[in-house]
């Protein structure tokens, strides 16, 4: 990124000419992927003349001006529809910005279209989209990953540089580390939230995905930092690129907990993780064995507190005042029909879910008790940063599986099970690639920092990244 | 058998800020339907609530003015249920962790001094308005959804089942809206829907430690409507009780035109509201100090006024009354009586005539007011020409004094004046001259009020009496 | 265990219309996850308060100021059925839960 705006600051590539490149990379590609629901390829053209005009008379807004950007569709993009992948709102077109996006066009960047995912995020494949699935660029025959796999799938085949994911239980880091791109989950709270249609609102995060750290690092710049309208980002520090030091690693000490290279992590996976942490320690960095034995519960306090929030969080699409309306003689038939056909079968589950957990009778054994084991990931979290500077995993256990593998949705779960974590406790971590299996899928090493510590794990990842040769280049 | 009554009362008190509770749209009453609405409270996917502290500052008031212990740690939680004037099908209200418990609040009962105890206070948000298509929801095909008022700030107050008649419960509802328009929170308009309150009540055996099944009565619109309703449910529960039945635990509502309350439909189970915390906004923690200095910029509270004006300005209850249900009264009797007018004066004037007139068409300055109680007092002017200087007061701009001498109201008390005045009136009369001389000492006033009207009310009455008295003297 | 009555009350607290065969679908999912949460319950948070809010933040207040409002066809735009400035919905049936 750091050579495109160089382009565009002397002149040698225009914004104009970069959104048609993007333009017919999607052309030719998206065919196959799927990575776009929305191309909005007039309103991208005009923004990108716009911010043609702006650096003639050199008044470009931020260094980055020009960069086309592509943006999840659950992240709200005033006029331009937002799907959330789901066939209640195939038609609604929000009438506001959200924050993140009001901040990258502030920084003049156009936006090209919106990306698929899971409905409402609610998945780690895309599959769960309602209109159709995105395939992996190394691989069409399997998956992106997700729920963020329009994004990651995006930026993987080259359809445009940077993109925008969210984050719930590693909706960014896994479709991240299954299409061999960089993505950043970040503290929570650093990043606002407001327009983003929620899953679960105490675990969401925004955050970026692009082709290397610094580009990551990059569009991080652009959204963090609290927001008013976003009570939960009281307080949250803004974020500018670091000047790059590979030095942070001397004396650095990374925590490897045990549970995160147990059984049911693939061979190749664990190979390549620890051949990058084993290149840290070679340059000084000192790994030290820790435990995270409360992992063990974070998949099911996952579940149960994503789907009580989503439950709640679902319950406005009724057909009142947007979205789609199925008819009936009276207002609860209405609704019951309407929720009925305007949701897919998984949202549907996590919906019964979410409800059952809430119920009165069932709410101290499952929300209750899942709230408070959820104190004890946070606890033992925060103990392991007493001890570490940043915990180093596998962001997942393999790499990316075939379409249609996986049947069971406990099984589909699963594919958070380094991630959720981060989630869970509050923590930022980062997946990078390090490595491809031998399958020549992409291999994702996750880099977990305490609070507002993105700086320190853009450094270490840098590091990492530097010392991964670059592995078979993305053929479509 | 005789039955005790137990009557518990949730209300519902608006809060007079400009911008909603969570979200910056106007508050302002009467604006076309959905012209006040903003993403955040329509409920539009991925819009977030931001608390208005005006908001917390006024439950914080109201929650110290009805004695409540002001907890520095409280907690939003989510209700959910599905409405159409609930626009994200949870409302953001305050369950596991209220903002204030433990409050009380006294009142009088004729002379009798009661205390109702607050069992809770806590801050939500209001829900939108449904029009309906025909005449009452039952029967009406659809019906119309305004947003306008979805997210006005609410403050819930939940009363201890303490209250033993529907007089008392009115009573009680009267007290706290009096508190809350004294410090400022809300315009407590049961008419607008500012004040809103729903009763529970069961009936069981007098002295009987077990309670009997609640019953709820919603759509209570006036403090009439609250006591006429628990009236009536008063009377059907005992019938009920009587015939042997059994009360069914259920909502009401009461219907004003028939004067009945009605079963409300409902099927299946009890609502499951599957509260949990509000993740989108952090817990409210206060600041001690600054519930404290709220506590110290409280004014002075009806009860409190009550006492004063009996205790130091001597007033009777009757009057007190009159003054605190009137703050705006009020204020200005304890700023005249403060500037030394004498307080007899100054509440007759205040609670008569001036009453109806300031009503209608707005107080007067203190300083005119002051002015005619003294050319009274001093005598320039009869009791009873006040009246009309009073009238003439709320039309012209003139001063009191300024009044009088343009009118030629001045009391007349040329001795040699009034003296031809009287002579002429006996001189008229000379069969009631005759019959008082003879004893028929009520006959006075009928002389006196002939000498006043020859001097067209404006004779000076000591003046009148004692000429009167000489002239008839001299036979 | 879930019965199909227990589904078939959260789906109407849900205000989801299922077919036979979802419920059959979700009775069990509903089951299969009751394994996850009772691997939950067996985990001792004696003395442990809840987490709501995953970094603690206060005093996140607005000041009480009247901002801008939406217009009003950008309110209804998005409504499937409106009528004279108001969203329209069918007959409400009171107190059904
Ligand atoms: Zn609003």
């Amino acid at each position: 990124m750091r050579e495109l705006a160089e382009l565009l600051q002397t002149g040698q590539v225009s914004s104009t000419e970069l959104v048609i490149a993007c333009l017919e990379q999607i052309k030719q590609t998206d065919g196959v992927i799927n990575a776009f629901l929305t191309v909005d390829e007039q309103g991208a053209l005009e923004q990108a003349a716009q911010s043609d005009a702006r650096r003639a008379r050199g008044e470009a807004l931020s260094p980055w001006d020009g960069i086309p950007v592509a943006i999840k569709d659950n992240i709200s993009t005033r006029g331009l529809r937002t799907t959330c992948a789901s066939r209640i709102l195939r038609n609604y077109h929000p009438v506001y910005d959200a924050t993140v996006v009001e901040r990258l066009k502030q920084a003049g960047l156009p936006i090209l279209g919106k990306t698929n995912l899971d409905e409402f995020a609610m998945g780690s494949s895309t599959e769960y989209s309602a209109f159709g699935v995105t395939k992996n660029p190394h691989d069409p025959a399997r998956v992106a990953g997700g729920s963020s796999g329009g994004s990651a799938a995006a930026v993987a085949a080259g359809q445009v540089p940077w993109a925008l994911g969210t984050d719930t239980g590693g909706s960014i880091r896994q479709p991240s580390s299954f299409c061999g791109v960089v993505g950043l989950k970040p503290t929570y709270g650093r990043v606002s939230r407001y327009g983003v249609v929620a899953l679960a609102p105490s675990l969401d995060q925004v955050g970026p995905l692009a082709k290397t750290v610094e580009e990551a690092a990059a569009l991080f710049s652009l959204i963090a930092g609290e927001d008013p309208r976003d009570a939960t980002s009281a307080g949250a520090p803004a974020f500018q690129v670091p000047r790059w030091n590979a030095a942070v690693v001397q004396g650095l000490r990374v925590g490897v907990p045990e549970e995160f290279f147990s059984s049911g992590l693939n061979a190749e996976v664990e190979a390549a993780v620890r051949r990058s942490l084993r290149t840290l320690e070679e340059q000084g960095a000192v790994l030290k064995p820790i435990s995270l034995a409360t992992n063990d519960y974070a998949i099911d306090t996952y579940l149960t507190l994503v789907t009580a929030e989503a439950s709640s969080c679902l319950a406005r699409f009724d057909g009142v005042r947007y979205g789609e309306r199925v008819a009936a003689p009276d207002a609860n038939t209405m609704f019951a029909k309407t929720r009925g056909a305007g949701f897919g079968a998984e949202v549907k589950r996590r919906i019964m879910l979410g409800t059952y957990v809430l119920s009165a009778s069932h709410y101290e054994a499952y929300y209750e008790q899942a709230q408070r084991v959820r104190t004890l990931i946070k606890l033992e979290i925060a103990r392991a940063f007493e001890q570490v500077d940043v915990i180093i995993t596998p962001t997942t256990p393999s790499t990316a599986f075939r379409i249609g593998e996986k049947r069971n949705p406990l099984e589909m779960y699963l594919s958070d099970l380094y991630t959720a974590t981060a989630n869970l406790s509050g923590i930022c971590a980062l997946s990078l690639p390090c490595g491809y299996d031998s399958q020549g899928l992409p291999i994702g090493l996750q880099i977990m920092g305490d609070h507002y510590q993105e700086e320190l794990v853009f450094q270490v990842g840098r590091v990492v990244e530097a010392s991964v040769e670059r592995g078979p280049k993305v053929e479509v | 058998m005789k039955y005790d009554v137990v009557i518990g009362l949730e209300i519902h008190v608006a809060l007079l800020t400009e911008s909603k509770f969570l979200c910056s749209c106007s508050t302002a009453f009467g604006a076309p339907p959905n012209t006040q609405c903003c993403p955040v409270c329509l409920g539009l996917p991925g819009s977030l609530p931001v608390v208005n502290e005006k908001a917390v500052e006024y439950a914080v008031k109201a929650g110290l003015a009805l004695n409540c212990q002001v907890h520095t740690f409280s907690r939003f939680d989510r209700k959910n249920y599905f409405y159409p004037d609930l626009p994200k099908a949870y409302q953001i209200t305050q369950d596991t962790y209220p903002l204030c418990t433990d409050g009380f609040l006294e009142y009088y009962i004729d002379d009798e001094l009661r205390c109702t105890a607050i069992t809770r206070l806590h801050l939500e948000e209001e829900a939108g308005k449904l029009i309906h298509s025909g005449s009452s929801i039952v029967d009406s095909e659809y019906s119309l959804v305004d947003y306008n008022r979805a997210g006005i700030p609410l403050i819930e107050i939940v009363t201890a089942p303490d209250i033993t008649s529907p007089r008392q419960a009115r009573l009680f509802l009267e007290q706290l809206r009096l508190v809350m328009r004294y410090i400022g929170v809300s315009d407590v308009k049961m008419e607008e829907g500012s004040l809103r309150c729903d009763a529970n009540i069961s009936l069981k055996p007098q002295g009987s430690p077990v309670l009997g099944t609640k019953v709820e009565i919603k759509n209570l619109n006036s403090f009439r409507a609250l006591e006429r309703a628990l009236e009536y449910e008063v009377k059907r529960q005992s019938a009920v009780l009587e015939r042997g039945g059994k009360i069914k635990q259920e909502s009401r509502t009461w219907d004003e035109r028939a004067g009945r309350t009605l079963s409300m439909r409902s099927k299946g189970d009890a609502p499951d509201y599957r509260y949990f915390p509000e993740p989108d906004l952090p817990p409210l923690q206060l600041d001690p100090a600054w519930v404290n200095c709220l506590k110290d910029t409280l004014p002075e509270l009806p009860l409190a006024r009550l006492r004063r004006l009996e205790e130091s300005y001597g007033l009777s209850r009757y009057e007190a009354t009159f003054l605190v249900n009137y703050p705006d009264f009020g204020d200005l009797f304890l700023e005249l009586a403060k500037a030394g007018e004498d307080n007899t004066a100054l509440v007759n004037l205040l609670m008569g005539d001036y009453a109806r007139l300031a009503r209608e068409q707005g107080h007067l300055a203190p300083g005119r007011i002051a002015e005619l109680l003294r050319i009274v007092a001093e005598g320039l002017i009869t009791h009873n020409q006040s009246k009309a200087v009073l009238e003439e007061l709320f039309r012209s701009p003139l001063s009191p004094r300024e009044i009088v001498r343009d009118k030629g109201w001045e009391v007349l008390r040329d001795a040699e004046q009034l003296r031809a005045m009287v002579q002429e009136a006996l001189a008229a009369n000379p069969d009631i001259v005759s019959r008082y001389r003879a004893g028929e000492e009520r006959l006075w006033g009928y002389l006196v009020g002939q000498v006043m009207r020859a001097a067209a009310g404006k004779a000076d009455p000591k003046v009148v009496n004692e000429l009167l008295k000489e002239e008839l003297a001299r036979g | 265990m879930i019965g199909r009555e227990e589904v078939i009350r959260m789906a109407t607290l849900a205000r989801l219309e299922l077919s036979e065969e979802e419920i059959e679908l979700y009775t069990r999912d509903l089951n299969s996850f009751l394994v996850s949460g009772k691997k939950l319950q067996q985990v001792d948070v004696s003395g442990i308060t809840g987490t709501s809010h995953a970094v603690s933040v206060i005093h996140a207040l607005r000041r009480d100021e009247v901002g801008e409002s939406l217009p009003r066809e950008a309110v209804l735009a998005e409504g499937p059925e409106v009528l004279d400035g108001y969203f329209k919905v069918p007959r409400i049936v009171e107190g059904q839960e």
